[in-house]
């Protein structure tokens, strides 16, 4: 080893050890206070309707943060598109090999299963702990299930993915729209106009009920692309 | 408070993810050490909130059972969706990186970069 970088080596590890012990001796931590996020606990339920307290947070009080961090999933899954489109892969037919019965069966069992639970962590988010990035990679996990017994491109096929593709894009711009919608009323946008049901009802949390359908349709597409863009490129899985 | 809690050991894992971001020339060890600093990240997040006694934050009942605070778990949320973001998009970079120079080796690349620039 040269000794310019073993001189480096032995800066870098004491500047990153100093700043270490510098963060734990600053952290005068004494577990969590009392008081702390009091004011969602107590009014949380009430102002947005929701049971669960950190979708509420997260698709109605900082709604605004949830635009944006969508936005950066969705930019990059049109990065990873892009650049893996750009240059093709194996364009040599991979010689698949025959995936094992007990695959394909089982595949074939439990992809109902996943694509329930899935839908169920997206529709009741806002009742019990899921939501619609948890459903949606849920239920895209199922499908790189079927991928695994079938065979990507026959996945894709079948799923119709150009169409897919421009679907994910549709719905950014459809929850755009439903956040810009309460300025048409006079209010802020990002107000949630929807009327509170009954708390522990389907219907009570608003319009998170249909930010977190939309997100998990979004999330779901989208963790397929990039499984697919992914497997296309190495030629099979 | 005793020494060993979930923020100081956030906080060595932390240094372990930045020393291997620092020294490691494999770009996907690289990678694998951003990962580290994120979930030492999300660590820190969740201990700084946690509580002896504290239950989820789904309301159900109006009652005061010690409810632990929302607010750093709907961060952690973005914090795992944009790392997965991150990850995804650098891998890619990462495998167009191995497709031109035959190399996962960030030293070997730079010397080969500085090889075109200067023929």
């Amino acid at each position: 080893m040269r000794r310019s970088s073993r001189g480096i080596i032995i800066t870098a590890s004491v500047l990153v050890i100093c700043f270490c012990a510098l963060l734990v001796m600053m952290f005068d931590y004494h577990g969590a206070r009392e008081e702390a996020g009091v004011t969602y606990i107590t009014k949380g339920t009430i102002d947005t309707g929701a049971a669960n307290l950190v979708s509420a947070i997260y698709l109605n009080y900082r709604l605004f943060d949830t635009l944006f961090e969508l936005l950066v999933f969705s930019v990059a899954v049109l990065g990873v598109r892009f650049y893996l489109a750009q240059q093709r892969g194996n364009e040599e037919e991979v010689t698949r090999i025959p995936e094992s019965q007990v695959i394909r069966t089982s595949a074939d069992l439990l992809f109902p299963p996943i694509l329930l639970l899935g839908i169920y962590l997206v529709l009741f988010g806002h009742l019990s702990p899921g939501g619609g990035f948890s459903g949606g990679t849920v239920a895209g996990t199922g499908l790189l299930l079927c991928a695994v017994a079938l065979g990507a491109d026959v996945v894709g096929r079948r799923f119709h993915e150009p169409t897919l593709e421009r679907f994910e894009w549709e719905i950014l711009l459809a929850i755009l729209l439903l956040a810009l919608i309460p300025v048409l009323f006079g209010r802020l946008p990002f107000t949630d106009l929807l009327p509170r049901g009954r708390l522990g009802s389907l219907a009570s949390g608003g319009s998170i009920l249909i930010y977190n359908a939309l997100i998990g349709v979004k999330v779901f597409i989208g963790t397929w692309v990039i499984i697919h863009y992914f497997v296309r490129h190495r030629g099979e899985i | 408070m005793a020494l060993i809690n979930g923020v100081t050991i956030a906080i060595v894992l932390f240094g372990i993810g930045l020393l291997g971001l620092i020294l490691r020339r494999d770009l996907v060890i690289k990678l694998l050490a951003l990962g580290l600093v994120n979930g030492s990240t999300i660590l820190c997040l969740v201990s700084l909130n946690a509580r002896v006694d504290g239950v989820a934050p789904i309301v159900h009942s109006p009652a005061s059972v010690p409810y632990v605070d929302p607010l750093p778990h709907a961060l952690v949320l973005s914090a795992i969706v944009i790392n997965f973001a991150i990850l995804a998009l650098a891998l890619v970079f990462v495998m167009l990186l191995v497709e031109r120079y035959h190399t996962t080796d960030s030293q070997r690349i730079e010397h080969e970069i500085e090889g075109e620039r200067t023929p």
